[in-house]
């Protein structure tokens, strides 16, 4: 049973990987290079089922098809979802931790404007054709040549010019010269997407013909993440966390969409130098969390708090950082989620200004329009 | 003016005649909905459905259970069981019907507009709907809709097979209905719940728009209205079954949608769907996409007007919305130019070229059940996910974007450059040979001829200019 319902995942759950902000450190002492990693999880990914609470009958009950029979072992108040197996073993050398009862301030419960605003950071679906990491990276000054290893480029990190992406087609491009020629139609076209985009393809130095394997770029980003003229911002994307049937428990849907994560979090690790990784934050962004309760496909319906999970040296201990805002029906957002008494967007602001070393209070205003935000960064992050 | 046949179509092949009267030549494609011209075999949706069915049945119930201790057995199974039911050669079969409807049918226009309302009423990928069922739910649903109402549209695709289950909506259950008090529900612990999913793409994707403000509380109750809609289950078909109404599930009492009440029962639904069609959100929403897709990014009121206008006025009659929008996208044909999705992108450099596309009727009816497909004939659905757009493969159900900036990366750009060199290979050798088959191209479809030849001939190699034609500004937009 279970080997077939993996595969047929591999099929429909799409991961795919992003880079940008390559090169441009804008810091003048640029002495250590900081990563930021962010990994999209689509479909509204399930903080209860990634990171349960422990002891709260009701919630057992609500959830008496879909409970974890085994859990990993992470605080007094929380436990871990068993597929996640590297995040357990970097939480044992304080290398992860989460953030609990947190979201964007979304509580639409639509894929399409939740995902666009978990991008863009706004409030009002597809008002802002940026993301807050392209708007955070240029405040940082990381223009210049940007990487991406996926087709489309995604919102998120939209708003700092160049950004790079690569996504190996597998064959030979056209001869550079008839490349020039191109080019110089462009320009006499004054199409300035198209030409800055051909100047990126015509000056890399990439394998158009490598494999693009999603394991295979995953580890590519670690090695490019370790070199002190490298990327400084990648991007991941796992789909199918929208498990409105056969959610299932420790080995069903979501189990597998986390295994993805876990995945893309181990071959980072392995992939990356000590000291980059030492010097890297790996922060999930969703568009919201799921409802509590069970449905009668055994999946969950939308919701809206779920959690981050967070990974890389830059943490300051293994900790499940939250205000829980507790499960009894009254507690719930709209008395079927998981309520957010974080706004999710406080932590990426102080990640921003943790890894970019830009003042919070610049982020919050440049990124966030002044939007009311905490400045986390003590309590997540090293000094 | 001569992009404007490739903006409401997909150009003009060098041996055809350029239309002297481009606005009456689209408009005249409009009224009559003709058969398709394909020529090879066409399985109806069901006869997909029925190897759909049979390739679930057969994994889920008879493969998984038999060589459960032998993944390699299992596997080697699975395989000869997705050729046993043509898993992978459907897909490549309907994209070959659709681009011949788009290359070398005599409705170039209705074929461009089918593929528009194919995207905004998207099934995106999910389980194997895009392997059996995906291409022929734009047949039998979209296509024979195009000169329908778009009332009737909604409700067609609504109670489609494929969008109920897309949506999930076969897995709602209300709790006020028959079903809820069933004793096996107590027993496993299984209550009878709504899933919202389908309820709200029907506002929010197909009809109304969250422009029109509904609440979280809207969407329940129109999940309400639509409990009971679902695929007849068996042991033998499992979710494969056709739609029907299944009182069991329906939510008992009134509901009530945006401010209206609406009665229990299977009739709600097209009550509620008639409303819907009618809300001035629903004909704003269908004009900006279709001046999205046609004509700019930013459609402005003054575009979009006429085309609400006619909705209005024809009551939802999809041809005479489909003629308001050809004649704003004509009158605004030299001030706006929209850059080119890449499926539309190569269905132009296939038809300008006159390229051998797609594989022909010949090629795909050699294809077997049980076979492995040839690389010849799947190469329709490979080609289409290398340049990043596979039309029946969206990755959310709001189908593929139309806005430009979502096309252009130095990825996707690389796309269109190796594909532009790649479609040379697909030329007829009695094209290439003649002199004048460039000009014959250029001459056809550009408003500046002598300029883009001189642009062309910077290569003396056929395999180059078409690099280069391919990539040129003028030809990326229409």
């Amino acid at each position: 049973m279970k080997i077939s319902r993996r595969d047929f995942l591999k099929t429909t759950a799409l991961t795919s990987l992003y880079f940008a902000g390559f090169g441009g450190i804008s810091n003048a002492n640029a002495g250590t290079k900081k990563n930021l990693v962010i990994i999209m999880l689509r479909g509204g990914m399930d903080g209860l089922c990634a990171i349960p609470v422990k002891g709260d009958k009701n919630f057992e009950k609500l959830r008496s098809k879909i409970n974890l029979d085994r859990t990993l072992k992470l605080t007094s108040d929380f436990d871990l979802h068993p597929a996640l197996k590297t995040f357990k073993s970097l939480w044992d050398e304080n290398l992860s931790a989460a953030v609990h009862a947190t979201n964007i301030p979304y509580t639409g419960r639509s894929h399409f404007d939740g995902q666009n605003l978990m991008e863009s950071g706004g409030k009002i679906p597809y008002q802002e054709k940026t993301g807050w990491l392209g708007r955070g990276m240029k405040t940082a000054g990381l223009t210049g040549k940007g990487l991406a290893l996926a087709l489309p480029m995604p919102l998120l990190i939209r708003g700092v010019p160049m950004n790079n992406n690569y996504f190996p087609v597998g064959r030979y491009l056209p001869y550079p010269n008839t490349l020039e020629i191109i080019k110089s139609a462009y320009e006499e076209y004054d199409e300035k997407l198209l030409s800055e985009n051909l100047e990126i393809i015509l000056t890399r130095d990439f394998n158009n013909r490598s494999s693009d394997d999603a394991w295979i770029l995953a580890s590519s980003a670690g090695t490019e993440l370790s070199k002190p003229d490298g990327p400084k911002v990648a991007v991941f994307e796992v789909d199918g966390f929208d498990t409105h049937a056969a959610q299932g428990a420790t080995d069903g849907a979501h189990a597998d969409c986390l295994s993805d994560y876990d995945n893309i979090i181990r071959s980072l690790k392995s992939s990356m130098s000590k000291e980059a990784f030492d010097n890297t934050l790996v922060l999930t962004l969703t568009e919201f969390g799921r409802t509590i309760k069970q449905n009668s496909s055994n999946g969950t319906e939308h919701g809206y708090g779920s959690a981050i999970l967070m990974a890389g040296g830059l943490l300051k201990k293994a900790q499940v950082h939250t205000d829980w805002p507790g499960l009894k029906k009254k507690e719930l957002f709209e008395g079927r989620d998981l309520n957010s008494t974080i706004d999710a967007r406080s932590v990426y602001a102080s990640a921003m200004s943790k890894v970019f070393d830009v003042e919070f209070e610049r982020i919050q205003k440049d990124v966030f329009w002044g939007d009311k935000l905490n400045n986390l960064s003590d309590k997540l992050f090293k000094a | 003016m001569k992009n404007f046949f490739r903006k409401v179509a997909f150009g003009i092949g060098p041996n055809e005649e350029v239309p002297s009267d481009p606005l009456n030549w689209a408009l005249n494609q409009i009224d009559q909905i003709p058969e398709f011209s394909w020529k090879g075999k066409i399985l109806t949706e069901k006869e997909l459905r029925g190897h759909y069915r049979d390739w679930v049945y057969g994994d889920r119930k008879v493969l998984r259970k038999k060589y459960k201790d032998n993944k390699n057995l299992y596997k080697v199974h699975k395989d000869q069981l997705r050729h046993e039911t043509g898993q992978k050669f459907w897909e490549s079969l309907e994209i070959s019907i659709r681009h011949n409807e788009a290359i070398n049918s005599n409705n170039p226009v209705l074929a461009k507009l089918w593929m528009f309302w194919g995207n905004f009423f998207a099934i995106s990928e999910k389980d194997f709907l895009a392997n059996y069922s995906t291409g022929a739910y734009q047949r039998e649903i979209i296509w024979p809709n195009l000169n329908q109402s778009f009332e009737k549209m909604v409700y067609d695709v609504t109670t489609s097979w494929a969008m109920i289950h897309h949506l999930d909506n076969s897995e709602s259950a209300g709790p006020k209905s028959a079903t809820a008090s069933e004793d096996w529900r107590r027993k496993k612990k299984e209550p009878a719940t709504i899933n919202e999913n389908h309820a709200r793409e029907l506002m929010e994707l197909h009809t109304i728009s969250p422009k029109a403000g509904y609440t979280q509380e809207d969407v329940i109750q129109l999940a309400y209205i639509m409990t009971g809609w679902q695929h007849r289950w068996s042991k033998k078909n499992l979710e494969t079954g056709n739609i029907w109404f299944n009182s069991e599930y329906h939510q008992i009492g009134k509901k009530n949608v945006l401010g209206k009440e609406y009665k229990k029962g299977k009739k709600a639904l097209a009550v509620v769907i008639k409303d819907l069609v009618n809300h001035p959100n629903c004909r704003d929403f269908v004009a900006e996409r279709l001046c999205r897709y046609l004509i700019t990014d930013d459609p402005t009121q003054e575009m979009k007007q006429p085309i609400i206008d006619a909705f209005q006025k024809s009551d939802g009659h999809i041809p005479e919305i489909h003629k308001a929008a050809i004649k704003v996208a004509f009158e605004y044909n030299d001030k706006y130019k929209k850059f080119q999705t890449p499926e539309n992108w190569f269905i132009q450099v296939a038809k300008i070229s006159d390229l051998n596309w797609p594989p022909s009727p010949d090629l795909m009816d050699k294809y077997e059940l049980g076979q492995k497909p040839l690389d010849s004939q799947r190469k329709p659905q490979r080609l289409l996910e290398n340049i990043g757009h596979h039309p029946y493969r969206a990755k959310q159900p709001n189908g593929w974007s139309d806005h430009s900036d979502d096309w252009i990366s130095p990825e996707l750009l690389i796309r269109r450059l190796v594909y532009a060199k790649a479609s040379f290979n697909f030329n007829k050798m009695e094209n290439t040979k003649k002199a004048e088959y460039y000009e014959k191209i250029v001459e056809k479809n550009f408003n500046n001829p002598s300029k883009i030849m001189k642009y062309l001939n910077q290569k003396s190699r056929s395999v180059a200019k078409h690099t280069l034609l391919f990539n040129h500004p003028e030809f990326l937009k229409a």
